[in-house]
């Protein structure tokens, strides 16, 4: 088993390291990834964190696809709300809140910070 | 001023040591006729400046490179790699020997593993077919005299190998650099330790002396009397939480490499604008720093306040009145260390600025609340919410294994939850990160009750009304609480472990007490507290070697210090350790790295 673990970790980071061009090959990996942890009891919290992650991959790719800049990929989900925020697009920042059920308190956090950022005052006023 | 400190004033010389390396690197180069190339391993590079000036080198002939991706531009026939053993070292090198080949260079390539060779990395040269170009030899460089009573085994990540990965090369390493000690300075008759890796560690020294042993009758008296060893993993909280000796602050928010600070330039001088990096060596040999490195920050600005004044009235005195010439020599003396006078002010002064803000005193509040577990929700909020603001993941991380420790884990749902927002904040990979750390027993699952309490009150770790100006117990470090790591030597030295018992089986790893055998005859059987007898007679105290496997923090080596400058101290105390660390670097070798 743990074997069978480092494994598993080994290709994570692999998967993790490549290029962007390589958007395809990499969420396969890390699916097969969360299957092989999900084979395990033990190891239900890491493949749900690898569900999420292609999950998240995925996300970022249409966005960067949408808003044609490569900013993206490989940020954390608190980095890409607070990115959608800061473009002003806020759907897309809802869409991924509820995606990934971001708490309310984080949620209040990353939008303060992101609207501090752009100096919309107005819109920190309003909420 | 040199950032090679001096070593003779110590409580044992280290300069033999130091020699010996200096001499052995020396005749690596002069062996190698001509002009040639050093390429070092830029994990080395510190570290060897402590031995050698750069100067020195040059004039044996070596051009100095850093070893990286790039092939060597220069003109030298002969090139000396000097490299740890890592494999991604091995295959630089052998990038570069392939780029000269393909470029038709013919060059001599030399590679001094350093402390010694390993097969594996021969391996990975014979599959990229260069192992047979290379000249190999070793650099038996163990132990580097950081300090006149600090010993670095230069060993980064000793702690995170052993406890995540189970891997104890650097077990052996430091038993070896024991052993090396010994016979410059005799057999240390006298091994505790504490720990699982310090037990491996006392057993291996053990069959080194077996297999090459010291002969102890060339020195009747040993220099040092007893070796303490324990496990950085008995004591994690100490690092976790923040230094608060001079020293200890430097290192926290500089960071302190090779006995020396990289700060920028306008800290030192206010005219200088061009943002250009300084290094200020940082050392004994400072004598002003001798004398303020272990005392409590805050005192240390009343000392340098005190100093100033004094000076200041030296001065105009000598404006006012007619001098005396060795009035005026006194006058020049004092005038001599004012370089010294401003280095500090305008340190402190940078460190004051920084822990006068407000998020400074409040990660104080919570690392004692923490270890007060008195209030388990309040911290755990207060960790949500720095992960919520995205604050440096180090810090958080630091907070984390403290409350994890101190709890004997977290209850499996806040475990899950903190985990989630912690890849959530700061992104999947962070996975590994997470996994090293559970591994290690530092941020995981709860299980069973926590005996941080006990441990507490027995060891008597949070000390009420700490006088930081004249302290009585080694608690000033840290305003207030007083190292367990700490209090275990005290113990050990004391009174020997045998009344602690009940609370070492607390504490993580088995512990172990023993005379070596040569003197096991000589002494009798019962030996519970050391012999104090033995004493040199030419009023010299006895030493006590402390090694830290796993790394010790400048506030834990101002304690030490502290502890053998009492009266009735009958042991001068010396310090060995894998590493000098701080809570941020501990935990960043824990910190998977990706990609």
């Amino acid at each position: 088993l743990l074997w069978k673990e480092s494994w598993e970790m080994a290709k994570n980071p692999m998967a993790a390291g490549r290029g962007y061009s390589l958007h395809g090959p990499r969420i396969k990996l890390i699916e097969k990834a969360q299957n092989l942890f999900a084979e395990t009891k033990e190891h239900v919290f890491e493949s749900k964190a690898a569900e999420e992650h292609a999950k998240l991959l995925r996300i970022q790719h249409e966005l960067e696809v949408s808003t044609k800049q490569p900013i993206f990929v490989d940020s954390s989900i608190s980095d890409t709300i607070r990115t959608c925020i800061v473009l002003g697009n806020h759907r897309a920042a809802m869409k991924v809140k509820t995606e990934f059920k971001v708490s309310e308190k984080r949620w209040y956090w990353l939008k303060v910070f992101a609207l501090a950022t752009i100096r919309d005052w107005d819109a920190l006023e309003k909420f | 001023m040199s950032q090679i400190p001096n070593l003779q004033n110590g409580p044992i010389d280290f300069t033999p040591i130091r020699d010996q390396s200096h001499k052995e690197l020396i005749s690596i180069l002069k062996n190698i006729r001509g002009k040639k190339c050093l390429v070092l391993d830029p994990k080395l590079g510190g570290p060897l400046s402590l031995i050698v000036l750069t100067s020195v080198l040059k004039e044996h002939g070596a051009e100095l490179h850093h070893l990286n991706e790039d092939p060597i531009e220069s003109t030298c026939t002969k090139v000396v790699y000097l490299v740890q053993t890592q494999l991604h070292l091995m295959k630089l090198i052998a990038s570069h020997i392939r780029s000269d080949t393909s470029k038709g260079l013919q060059r001599e390539y030399f590679l001094y593993f350093v402390p010694r060779r390993a097969v594996a990395c021969e391996k990975l040269l014979e599959e990229e077919k260069v192992h047979n170009l290379i000249t190999i030899g070793e650099f038996p460089l163990y132990a580097i005299p950081v300090d006149e009573d600090i010993l670095s085994f230069e060993l980064d990540s000793s702690c995170k190998e052993f406890l995540t990965d189970g891997d104890t090369t650097s077990l052996w390493h430091i038993a070896k650099a024991i052993h090396k000690l010994e016979f410059a300075y005799g057999l240390i008759p006298n091994v505790r330790a504490k720990g699982k890796a310090s037990v491996r560690v006392a057993d291996m020294l053990n069959r080194m002396q077996d297999e090459e042993p010291v002969n102890s009758t060339d020195t009747d008296v040993p220099e040092i009397n007893t070796v303490i060893l324990i496990d950085r993993e008995v004591d994690m909280i100490t690092p976790m939480c923040c230094q608060l000796t001079y020293e200890g602050l430097l290192d926290e928010f500089l960071h302190i490499n090779n006995g020396a600070v990289e700060i920028d330039g306008s800290i030192m001088d206010a005219n200088e604008k061009d943002g250009k990096k300084k290094k200020v060596p940082l050392n004994s040999t400072d004598k002003l720093f001798r004398e303020t490195r272990d005392l409590n920050f805050e005192v240390v600005v009343q000392v340098l306040r005190q100093k100033a004044t004094s000076m200041k009235q030296d001065y105009t005195e000598m404006q006012s009145t007619n001098q005396t010439v060795s009035e005026l020599k006194d006058f020049v003396k004092k005038l001599n260390s004012l370089p010294e006078m401003t280095r500090h002010i305008n340190l402190a002064q940078h460190l004051s600025a920084l822990t006068s803000k407000p998020s400074f005193s409040g990660r104080l509040d919570m690392e004692q609340t923490i270890l007060e577990a008195e209030s388990y929700d309040i911290c755990f909020d207060h960790i949500e919410e720095m992960i919520h603001k995205q604050e440096p993941l180090v810090s958080v991380l630091r907070l984390l294994i403290l409350l994890s420790v101190t709890n004997a884990g977290l209850p499996k749902r806040n475990f899950d939850y903190i985990r989630r927002e912690i890849l959530h904040s700061y992104g999947f990979e962070h996975i590994a990160t997470l996994n090293n750390l559970e591994k290690a027993g530092l941020v995981k699952k709860q299980e069973g009750k926590s005996n941080w309490l006990t441990i507490k009150r027995a060891l008597q770790l949070i000390v009420e009304d700490t006088d930081t100006t004249n302290p009585k117990d080694v608690s000033y470090v840290f305003s207030g609480y007083a190292p367990l790591s700490i209090r275990l030597i005290q113990h050990a030295i004391r009174s020997g472990w045998r009344p602690l018992e009940e609370i070492l089986k607390l504490l993580p790893g088995t512990h172990t007490e023993s005379k070596r055998s040569a003197f096991a005859n000589a002494n009798g059987p019962s030996s519970d507290i050391l012999p104090g007898m033995d004493k040199p007679q030419d009023g010299r105290r006895s030493l006590v070697l402390v090694v830290f496997v796993g790394g010790v923090t400048f506030a834990e080596i101002s304690a030490l210090r502290f502890l053998s400058s009492q009266e009735g101290m009958a042991y001068d105390i010396i310090i060995g350790t894998t590493k000098i660390i701080n809570g941020n670097t501990l935990t960043e070798t824990f910190m998977g790295n990706m990609g």
